[in-house]
């Protein structure tokens, strides 16, 4: 795997978890929304991750995207202990910079900047100048065959493009995890698969793990692994398990 | 990295504009307030300046002539100039009054004073000095009188002959000069009627009608009729003269009291226009407070706005220093066009105003470093709002 400046990444394990608990409150008003997640996610997968309202899929989420701290147990991203029963890492803010990226159910894109400078912010953010941070913006938005859309401002964009930025935007700083919270909801199905597809060709391109939570039907079957979360525990449904 | 606060502005540049002119037109109101603060302490200082004199001689135990009535004894000036000091005298009467014009009433101060002597005005803008003892006048041009106009004061006609600027009283009434003699006329003559009557009572007195006395009824009746009375008498110290000292002599030996220019600027300023600086300085501050407190408004409804931006900005790894320098390049721009906006309008709509408002450039520049600061201290509350946003609101559930 390559990083954005071209060198060898070595490869590693993309997500690792285990025994994540989550507790929100104290005493008796407490309540556990994760009671011992485990997860294994290797780099390039794409895994689904289902569950219904209040099995705790947003908790996992804002976990593994340092976020919220969790309770208890062990995170790793990329190879990187990040939380073994306290956090490992001292810049939370940088490692969501460079190594998550993050697409949300509705794309939340910046109105006030054009297409290019929303994908272009994050490298930005990272320190990268503005005319190189642009350019990869530009590859990233053609990758995604919006790249004749560079100029134009967010309102100006149909629901299907903005999510796509959206995407481009998760994987212009090349981070080893994205984190998808229902990002074909708002999508018809024709779209909504589309999306997938993008997420599937980048995950394969960028070498890139990719948690995907849905509730939509029409999707599931794309995933080749899914993990189930119900009452704040993950029940992983195998490939093989899928195809019987 | 990309100016978030610029390109915020330009994306919404239509309200952004819309606010910072509405708070302009609050910041024009301030500076307008600081102005009519200025213009109310000048003019008191222009009376004093534009009369040419270095003391003030006035009625004992007065404050006169602008703060308290005085009246002195036209002839005193004989007795003031032979005070060791005093280079020339000059008699000045002062009576604020209603002169009818074109239709209207138009509030003047008059001034009868001695061409040549001090208490004259101090320059003209257009005409000539008076040249005869009787109705002739020079009006200040606020009056609103043209040269050669003929203008009708009591009894008798004058003619405008001259023009000046700056000329006004500390309540910013314009000023009309005429002749000594005149204005004595005007301030202590009466009417005809009231002439006849007080002409019947003193010759119903018998102390003033005695038969064996010829003449003391006349003579009683002249000294009514007619004034020697003037509100202040104006000195003009030889060079090297010291003031406090002259001033000294004069209470001491003549009876008088006498000012100088510093005790004049202490009773104009400190004491004159004083309740009336006092309150427009207390409107200006509330001023000042109502717009930071609107500026904290907008600065605050316009984070709230974007409440999602922010977290979303903060999720993907955004500096603190990032949001909040947004925050604040936003509200500092909104404060340089709320002052651009102000100062225009207030520069624009001060001429308008009855009174004289003095824009003074100091002034501009601390109202500007002031609006400035106030954008800063206003958009604390907006930062502190933007930094409380959870990042995970970005994120569902």
């Amino acid at each position: 795997m390559h990083d954005s400046e071209g060198t060898m990444r070595p490869m590693h394990t993309a997500i690792e978890i285990s025994g994540l608990t989550k507790r929100y409150g104290e005493g008796d008003a407490a309540v556990d929304a994760l009671k011992g997640v485990d997860m294994i996610v290797q780099p390039g997968e794409v895994v689904g991750l289902i569950g219904p309202s209040g099995s705790g899929k947003s908790t996992l989420l804002k976990c593994l995207g340092a976020v919220i701290e969790p309770t208890s147990g062990r995170m790793a991203l990329a190879g990187e202990t990040i939380y073994d029963n306290g956090w490992k890492v001292a810049d939370l803010r940088a490692l969501r910079r460079d190594s998550i990226g993050f697409v949300f159910q509705a794309p939340y894109l910046i109105p006030f900047l054009d297409v290019t400078d929303n994908v272009a912010l994050l490298p930005m953010l990272a320190g990268v100048s503005n005319g190189k941070a642009r350019d990869r913006a530009r590859e990233m938005l053609v990758a995604l065959d919006v790249g004749h859309r560079a100029q134009a401002q967010v309102p100006q964009l149909s629901g299907g493009e903005q999510q796509r930025i959206a995407i481009a935007r998760a994987l212009v700083n090349q981070p080893p995890i994205i984190l998808a919270d229902e990002p074909t909801a708002p999508l018809d199905s024709e779209r909504a698969l589309t999306v997938i597809r993008i997420l599937n060709e980048m995950a394969q391109r960028f070498r890139t793990a990719i948690i995907v939570v849905t509730h939509d039907e029409k999707i599931i079957p794309t995933f080749r692994r899914i993990y189930h979360i119900r009452d704040g525990r993950t029940y992983e449904e195998a490939g093989a398990a899928r195809a019987a | 990295m990309i100016n978030l606060a610029g390109r915020d502005i330009l994306y919404g540049w239509g309200k952004f504009v819309f606010t910072g002119v509405g708070l302009g037109l609050l910041v024009g109101l301030t500076l307008s307030m600081a102005g009519i603060y200025r213009g109310l302490v000048d003019d008191g200082r222009v009376l004093l300046q534009n009369g040419g004199a270095d003391l003030w001689v006035v009625q004992r135990d007065t404050l006169g002539p602008y703060a308290e009535p005085s009246n002195v004894r036209d002839d005193a000036y004989r007795a003031l100039l032979s005070v060791r000091g005093v280079a020339e005298s000059g008699n000045v009467t002062y009576l604020t009054m209603q002169i009818q014009h074109q239709g209207g009433d138009v509030r003047v101060m008059l001034v009868g004073f001695q061409p040549g002597h001090p208490g004259e005005p101090g320059y003209l803008v257009a005409g000539r000095p008076i040249t005869r003892s009787h109705y002739e006048a020079i009006a200040d041009v606020r009056t609103g009188f043209r040269l050669d106009e003929r203008i009708r004061i009591r009894r008798h006609e004058y003619t405008v002959v001259g023009l000046t600027r700056r000329m006004v009283s500390s309540g910013g009434d314009p000023m009309v000069f005429v002749p000594l003699q005149d204005a004595q006329e005007v301030q202590f003559l009466k009417d005809n009627d009231a002439l006849v009557n007080e002409r019947a009572r003193t010759a119903a007195n018998p102390a003033f009608n005695r038969p064996g006395v010829p003449g003391l009824l006349e003579a009683v009746q002249a000294s009514q009729a007619s004034s020697r009375n003037v509100n202040v008498v104006m000195l003009r110290l030889a060079p090297h003269a010291d003031e406090a000292v002259v001033a000294r002599e004069i209470r001491r030996w003549k009876h008088l009291e006498a000012y100088t220019r510093a005790d004049m600027d202490d009773i104009l300023v400190a004491k004159l226009i004083a309740t009336s600086a006092k309150q427009i300085f207390m409107f200006l501050v509330i001023l000042a407070v109502v717009s930071a407190a609107i500026v904290a408004f907008i600065i605050y409804t316009m984070t709230l706005n974007k409440v999602r931006e922010i977290a979303v900005l903060k999720l993907i790894g955004a500096r603190n220093r990032t949001i909040a320098g947004m925050i604040l390049q936003q509200a500092l721009g909104l404060g340089a066009i709320g002052f651009i906006v102000g100062k225009t309008v207030a520069t624009l709509w001060a001429p308008i105003f009855p009174k004289y408002v003095l824009l003074l450039p100091g002034d501009a520049v601390l109202g500007a470093v002031l609006v400035l600061a106030i954008c800063a201290l206003a958009s604390i509350v907006a930062i502190r709002a933007a930094l409380r946003v959870d990042p995970a609101t970005a994120i569902g559930g």
